[in-house]
């Protein structure tokens, strides 16, 4: 393996990467919910937009947190209905198993309906707080950062903002529609380092700030260049 | 259960204190600053790449780049004061900053008579849910004003954004060119007085978009509605790094011993604050926990109801030596920013809340939070991750309690908020919000 690597390293990848970021506006859409069972109306009735805020967009606005926050969702059942399984089962759900945000809101109705089925009761119960169903408007952007050497890429992972590498490692999957995200692509396809790729694609985002995940791909790809 | 002595406490007043400690000798006690009577002069407005060693030289750049395709786009922000409260302090510091990015920025602040601020005062009342009886000459007068203002302001840029319900009826300006019109309501709308708002409502129906300051404001309006976190600058008096000497003797000034655990609570003397509520929490707290509480707010001297609130917690402390009221006036910005900084805990005990910046504030300088689960508060405290919320006092004092002999907790919620303000809630956030909200205006947002 690591002569495959040292191999690749010798000839320049053969297109350069372009960091992106992308900025969000948050708007508030006419969808709330006050109990569990408007919450599945909405679920099912929301824009898309909304399940992306909720789910991959406000991980990045709590990219500070290493544990105990993984969706918006989630953190109404608990914190707003006092639904602890709920919370955990809509807490399971990792962003990055999914390439599509349609796929994703089934997997969350799927979740609410059986939870529903199984405890008819806490439904009609009123949440403490409303959930407020919100969107985001986007801005793609570029940065000041290209890679044409994985010297310099590695360099671009450690000076872009995280809501660039929001933007490339999260974000990405439902762009390009694979279980993967723009780094690993990149350095997959055009820098021919497929096992960096893969071990890029294996940091959890869930146990780590994004900063930690920075730290972690810069660990990686540090490794790539000796 | 983490001993009250623990080594890895967040500030020396938990690590080296016991709850059988005796306190030094108390030196004497002011309750006023010395700058009572003397406002300092204005200092000047920050430029961008001063925050740049706050939140980094990547989100500088960003800005920078957001702000490219808007160069020569013009932008007018009109309000009803140049000076004093939350709106006019922002567009202080926000304005200059966006002319740096060379998005032309006007600000215009409407006038009128004392019998129109008293309409516009009333109305804001009232749109907080208080009672009203809007009479057709209060409509007169609203009317009249908001014409005169209307007759004399020029509305040429791509942009106007009027804030708050004074300046709203000048949408009357509305042509059928290609400005812009947003409005920017900065007041709690979750439960306005039925009337007010009915009256108010056809004039916003007019803007092509609305901004509000949590979701739970938001009305039913056929216009998209946007969600802007009030924000703190982290340069400024209230907030910028403070020398340890300064704290230091702003402590020894109003007799706090920094060799205890300090709780604070900073607010007006207002019941909608609970400073009542805060004694009782701390001498309940105080049973099993050595501490100090530092009630520090204003409004006692030039409000009738403030002295009769202060007179109410006054008669709670009982003159418990550990409590220290402070009857702050508004420029003591520096002595507010060096209590919370000495402050072990910081409580917000609200009843009912806007946003709770003085909770803003707290948490960007790291420091465990413990706030009412009110307003806008419950978006910047996340129970157990970025500080502890509460419904009550008795709820109030465990936390103080836990919180004190939990240093290490305490000082990772501490962590935790500050990142998340400096995330969600400060002036370059802000900035960046006015800059995407023109590109999706004046150009179509990527969705």
């Amino acid at each position: 393996m690591m002569a495959a690597a040292s191999i690749t390293l010798q000839r320049i990848p053969a297109k350069p990467f372009y960091f992106n970021t992308s900025a969000h506006l948050l708007r508030i859409t006419k969808y709330k919910a006050g109990t569990l069972a408007e919450l599945l109306d909405a679920l099912r009735e929301c824009p898309e937009d909304s399940i992306f805020q909720h789910t991959f967009r406000t991980l990045e606005e709590h990219h500070f947190l290493r544990a105990g926050f993984s969706n918006d969702f989630a953190h109404w059942a608990l914190a707003a209905c006092n639904e602890p399984g709920l919370a955990e089962a809509f807490a399971s759900v990792d962003v990055r198993e999914f390439t599509s945000v349609a796929e994703l809101r089934v997997r969350f109705i799927q979740i609410l309906e059986k939870y529903l089925r199984e405890n008819p009761e806490p439904g009609t119960h009123v949440a403490d707080e409303p959930f407020y169903f919100c969107a985001s408007d986007i801005v793609v952007m570029p940065t000041s950062f290209q890679a044409h050497t994985l010297h310099e890429f590695t360099e671009g992972i450690r000076s872009v903002s995280v809501h660039s590498i929001h933007h490339h490692f999260i974000e990405a999957r439902l762009r390009i529609k694979l279980m993967s995200n723009d780094f690993s692509q990149w350095l997959h396809e055009d820098a021919g380092l497929t096992e960096t790729a893969r071990s890029l694609n294996r940091i959890d985002i869930y146990t780590a700030t994004l900063e930690d995940v920075r730290d972690q791909m810069v660990r990686i790809l540090e490794r790539a260049l000796t | 259960m983490e001993p009250v002595n623990s080594q890895t406490a967040p500030s020396p007043a938990l690590s080296e204190t016991t709850f059988d400690s005796v306190a030094s000798p108390r030196p004497e006690r002011r309750t006023a600053p010395r700058t009572w009577e003397t406002p300092p002069a204005p200092v000047p407005s920050p430029h961008l790449d001063d925050y740049q060693s706050i939140v980094g030289s990547a989100v500088i750049e960003e800005l920078r780049f957001l702000a490219r395709d808007l160069k020569g786009k013009s932008l007018k922000m009109v309000n009803s004061t140049a000076v004093g409260g939350g709106v006019a302090e922002m567009l202080n510091r926000l304005v200059p900053l966006l002319g740096e990015l060379e998005v032309v920025t006007h600000w215009d602040v409407i006038t009128g008579g004392n019998d129109f601020f008293e309409v516009t005062k009333a109305f804001h009342n009232a749109l907080h849910g208080s009672p009203y009886e809007l009479t057709r000459h209060a409509q007169e007068i609203f009317l009249t004003y908001a014409e005169q203002n209307r007759q004399r302001m020029q509305f040429n840029e791509d942009v106007v954004v009027i804030h708050d319900p004074q300046p709203a009826p000048l949408i009357r300006s509305r042509h059928d060119g290609p400005t812009h019109w947003v409005w920017r309501c900065h007041i709690d709308l979750s439960n306005p007085h039925p009337q007010v708002w009915g009256f108010l409502r056809p004039f916003i129906e007019q803007y092509d978009a609305t901004i509000v300051s949590s979701q739970s404001f938001a009305r039913p309006l056929p216009i998209p509605q946007y969600l802007f976190y009030p924000c703190i600058d982290p340069l400024s008096e209230k907030n910028k790094p403070l020398d340890d000497s300064f704290v230091q003797k702003v402590c020894d000034e109003f007799g706090i011993d920094r060799s205890r655990p300090i709780v604070t609570q900073v607010s007006r003397f207002d019941r909608l604050k609970d400073p009542v509520g805060v004694v009782q929490a701390f001498k309940l707290a105080r049973k099993y926990v050595d501490c100090q509480l530092v009630l520090a707010g204003g409004g006692a001297s030039d409000d009738p109801e403030g002295a009769i609130v202060l007179k109410e917690v006054r008669e709670a402390v009982d003159n418990d030596p550990d409590v220290i009221i402070l009857d702050l006036p508004p420029w003591c910005a520096l002595e507010i920013n060096a209590l919370q900084r000495a402050s072990t805990l910081v409580v917000q005990k609200s009843i009912k809340e806007g946003f709770g910046l003085t909770v803003t504030e707290a948490l960007w300088k790291g420091k465990p939070t413990i706030a009412g689960a009110v307003g806008g508060i419950p978006n910047q405290v996340i129970h157990g991750l970025t500080g502890s919320l509460v419904h009550s006092v008795e709820g109030c004092a465990y936390q103080i309690r836990y919180l004190l002999t939990h240093p290490e907790f305490a000082a990772q919620l501490g962590r935790n908020g500050s990142e998340h303000v400096k995330e969600n809630f400060l002036m370059t956030t802000n900035v960046r919000r006015w800059l995407l909200l023109l590109q999706i205006l004046l150009r179509g947002a990527t969705t």
